[in-house]
């Protein structure tokens, strides 16, 4: 009789149980069914949702806005609990987590049901993330009712988030480029506050005359950095005439000579001292304090910027995108659409109804006064009962509304690995920008590799 | 972890035993399994299950989303990371932030371990009190802060320093701030392990020295300090294997593994590679190939210190 090999068998368990253990991902062969209508809830039909917005981690204005915009859903809509939250992570800016975040959490099976990501995410969004068609969920008759209810959306805005021909999403928070001025500082340095710099050399001159006699910083362009994305950088780019991607898709061009001379430029304003070597959130800091003349930013900061100014003793004022000698300039858009990835059909068309309310009258009223960014129902900034008094304080929202009339999309790179490929190109940027790396060189080491991550066939 | 269980005494008059039924003696056999089995279980759910999955998905290729399929792809991510330059960078910048680290945790710890013997009583306990309570802010809150003392214009360090530099945007700075914030957060856990230490090195090893006339400096240097050997020799080990984790949390918040990379380690790239990429493949490859680079170093150091350590025998 022999000791029976007990442990032989537990690590043969073991072992069998660990190899088993371990399957990723679907089966290849697993076609997407195609997307089916929605069913209208009825009365009394309980259905809570999950709500995943970055504007949700910025502490002040942009949660307490979007906290007062769900309840007022709450109030119309008794029947659907929304849970709002913001992504996961701990970037100094939300928006940077938006898409990890999302995938996270599809990748444990409990993903939120509509998520607000940025335009340059788009392509991800639909084809790996899954964004539901809206025009399958509710109808193509409905989706465009809902763009003309109200004061109708901004022809240039509409179809932002479609893809072929079909609606994915619907443009939400929204801005253009904008160049903000501290005219205190501005006017200290002797410069005449009516006429602000509208092209980069008067730019320079202005931030350096600033530097010069106020000892405060001049100008910093929040485009070069991985954290500000590429949306701005590609309206610098188009402003001196270059792309960063060719108008097929299929090759990156941010290192032919157009757009080595925008990053050139950039990169002279930093050599010359005119723009000093800050991250976002410092740039951002800097300027809400007043040491800072002029920044190149979003207008979702401009109500942080106005509380800033009004604390802090000086003027705000803001001008449209500079532009390059001999060149018009191209403003392209920051922001973000709102999705549908949910798949359970009621879910869906709770999904849709509260899509339906962040994009009304009422909320466009209620984000351009809190926060700042574009109402994309431009109609509202001539309304008394909307936004008429606000836009008449705030000179700048024309500006904005006037450049949406130019604007041409945020480009978002193809395939899996646009991350990667939009990261590198930021990279080089930073590299060129803030630490003084030779541009051609640099861009074109950074495109090779970009291009290698470009899916196969383009 | 692993319980040591004691064979069952067998005497010379056991003969009968040897009889007995068949499911007796297998009960008796599998009772030490059965003490061990929570424990082994739990082992392979969370430590070796994840290993070997983490050796699959290295040669896979797949974004981690449950509805697109995952591509055998070899060797493939491996030859791809082992030609990214941003490999090689991110190790010899993880070389450099443990040889940063090492004041941190064993110099600095010993000069104050040594020191604080001198306190005594209450004070003493407020004293270590006060150097450990680094380690209990959570790194990411503290990041916050240091990212407001850093602040080039506005901040603290510059004004006390009066420079202009920017701590958190240029590299060879950025590099020192991680290193120093990171020191900063664990040196108080160092000075616990070496108080721990000196505290369990016999007393009369120096008494003995004092009678034969060496100075404390003497003695500090021929007797506590070799005494104090394998606290350090764990130490040591602690920086090499744990610095880039300890470092994690302030290089995401504090400089997202930039400016241009500057401060992006191993274990940063690893994460940015599956989850800020969403490239699984790589980054398990990643992860791989530092699993068994860390394994080498650890059991090199683990060699050397039984080797020098000077064991109180």
């Amino acid at each position: 009789m022999t000791p029976l090999p007990l442990h032989r068998l537990l690590a043969a368990l073991v072992v069998t149980g660990l190899l088993a253990a371990c399957g990723f991902g679907a089966p290849s062969a697993a076609p997407a069914g195609p997307v089916g209508r929605a069913p209208e809830l009825v009365p009394g039909q309980q259905v809570s949702i999950v709500f995943e917005s970055y504007n949700l981690g910025q502490a002040g204005a942009w949660s307490d806005t979007f906290r007062t915009l769900i309840d007022e859903f709450h109030a119309g809509h008794p029947d659907i609990r929304v849970t709002a939250q913001k992504p996961q992570g701990s970037s100094a800016n939300p928006a940077a987590d938006a898409v990890s975040s999302v995938q996270a959490q599809l990748s444990t099976g409990s993903a939120p049901d509509v998520v607000q990501l940025g335009f340059s995410d788009m392509a991800f969004t639909i084809d790996q993330l899954k964004a539901k068609p809206l025009d399958a969920l509710v109808g193509a008759d409905a989706v465009a009712a809902h763009f003309d209810s109200g004061h109708p959306f901004a022809p240039a805005a509409r179809g932002l988030a479609q893809v072929g021909g079909t609606t994915y999403g619907i443009p939400f928070v929204f801005s253009t480029p904008m160049l903000y001025l501290n005219t205190t500082l501005l006017a200290r340095a002797g410069l005449d506050p009516n006429r602000p710099p509208s092209t980069w050399a008067e730019v320079q001159r202005a931030a350096l005359a600033v530097r010069a006699a106020t000892g405060k910083d001049g100008v910093y362009v929040d485009c070069v950095t991985r954290t500000a994305k590429d949306w701005c950088l590609q309206s610098v780019v188009r402003s001196a005439g270059g792309r960063v991607l060719s108008e097929d898709g299929h090759r990156l061009t941010y290192a032919d000579p157009p757009a080595v001379e925008a990053v050139s430029m950039l990169a002279g304003l930093v050599s010359s001292g005119a723009s000093p070597k800050l991250t976002q959130q410092q740039a951002v800091d800097a300027f809400t304090r007043g040491d800072l003349a002029m920044i190149l930013e979003s207008s979702s900061v401009q109500a942080t910027f106005a509380k800033g100014a009004a604390g802090g003793g000086w003027q705000l004022g803001g001008v449209a995108l500079p532009t390059f000698d001999g060149h018009p300039a191209v403003p392209t858009n920051s922001g973000a659409a709102l999705y549908v990835i949910s798949d359970d059909p009621a879910k869906q068309r709770a999904g849709w109804e509260l899509i339906r309310f962040l994009t009304s009258d009422r909320a466009y009223t209620l984000i351009a006064q809190k926060i700042g960014y574009l109402p994309l129902r431009t109609g509202l900034v001539d309304d008394p009962a909307g936004l008429q008094a606000w836009a008449a304080q705030s000179p700048m929202t024309r500006t904005n509304i006037a450049q949406l009339d130019r604007m041409e999309p945020w480009v978002s790179f193809p395939g899996t690995d646009y991350l990667q490929i939009r990261d590198g190109m930021m990279d080089a940027v930073e590299q060129v920008v803030l630490q003084g790396a030779d541009p051609a060189a640099t861009l074109t080491t950074a495109q090779q590799r970009g291009a290698a991550l470009l899916p196969a066939g383009s | 972890m692993l319980v040591e269980v004691r064979p069952p005494v067998v005497t010379a008059v056991a003969a009968p035993v040897a009889r007995a039924p068949r499911l007796r003696r297998l009960r008796r056999a599998l009772v030490p399994y059965l003490y061990l089995a929570p424990g082994l279980a739990l082992l392979a759910v969370w430590v070796y299950r994840p290993l070997v999955q983490t050796f699959q998905l290295s040669f896979l290729s797949w974004n981690l989303l449950p509805t697109s399929a995952a591509e055998p792809v070899g060797w493939s991510n491996y030859v791809r990371l082992l030609t990214l330059p941003e490999f090689g960078d991110a190790v010899w910048r993880t070389v450099g932030l443990i040889v940063g680290l090492l004041p941190f945790t064993i110099i600095v710890p010993v000069v104050v371990g040594l020191a604080a013997r001198r306190v005594t009583g209450r004070a003493g306990t407020v004293y270590r009190a006060l150097v450990f309570a680094p380690m209990l802010i959570a790194p990411v809150a503290g990041a916050a802060v240091w990212q407001w003392l850093l602040d080039p214009r506005a901040g603290l360090v510059n004004r006390v320093l009066g420079g202009t530099t920017n701590w958190l945007q240029e590299p060879g700075p950025a590099q020192l701030t991680i290193v120093v914030v990171t020191g900063w957060h664990v040196l108080g856990f160092a000075v616990l392990v070496v108080a721990a230490g000196l505290a369990g090195t016999n007393a009369d090893y120096a008494d003995a020295a004092a009678v034969d006339g060496a100075t404390p400096g003497q003695t500090t240097r021929w007797v506590t300090l070799p005494l104090l050997s394998p606290t350090l020799g764990f130490l040591l080990l602690m920086t090499v294997l744990l610095a880039a984790q300890w470092s994690f949390p302030l290089v995401d918040t504090l400089t997202s593994g930039g400016p241009v990379g500057a401060t992006t380690t191993v274990y940063y790239l690893l994460w940015d590679y599956a989850f800020g990429s969403f490239d699984a493949g790589l980054g398990a490859a990643a992860g791989v190939v530092f699993f068994l680079g860390f394994g080498v170093v650890a059991m090199a150091l683990v060699w050397l210190t039984e080797r020098l350590a000077v064991h109180d025998a």
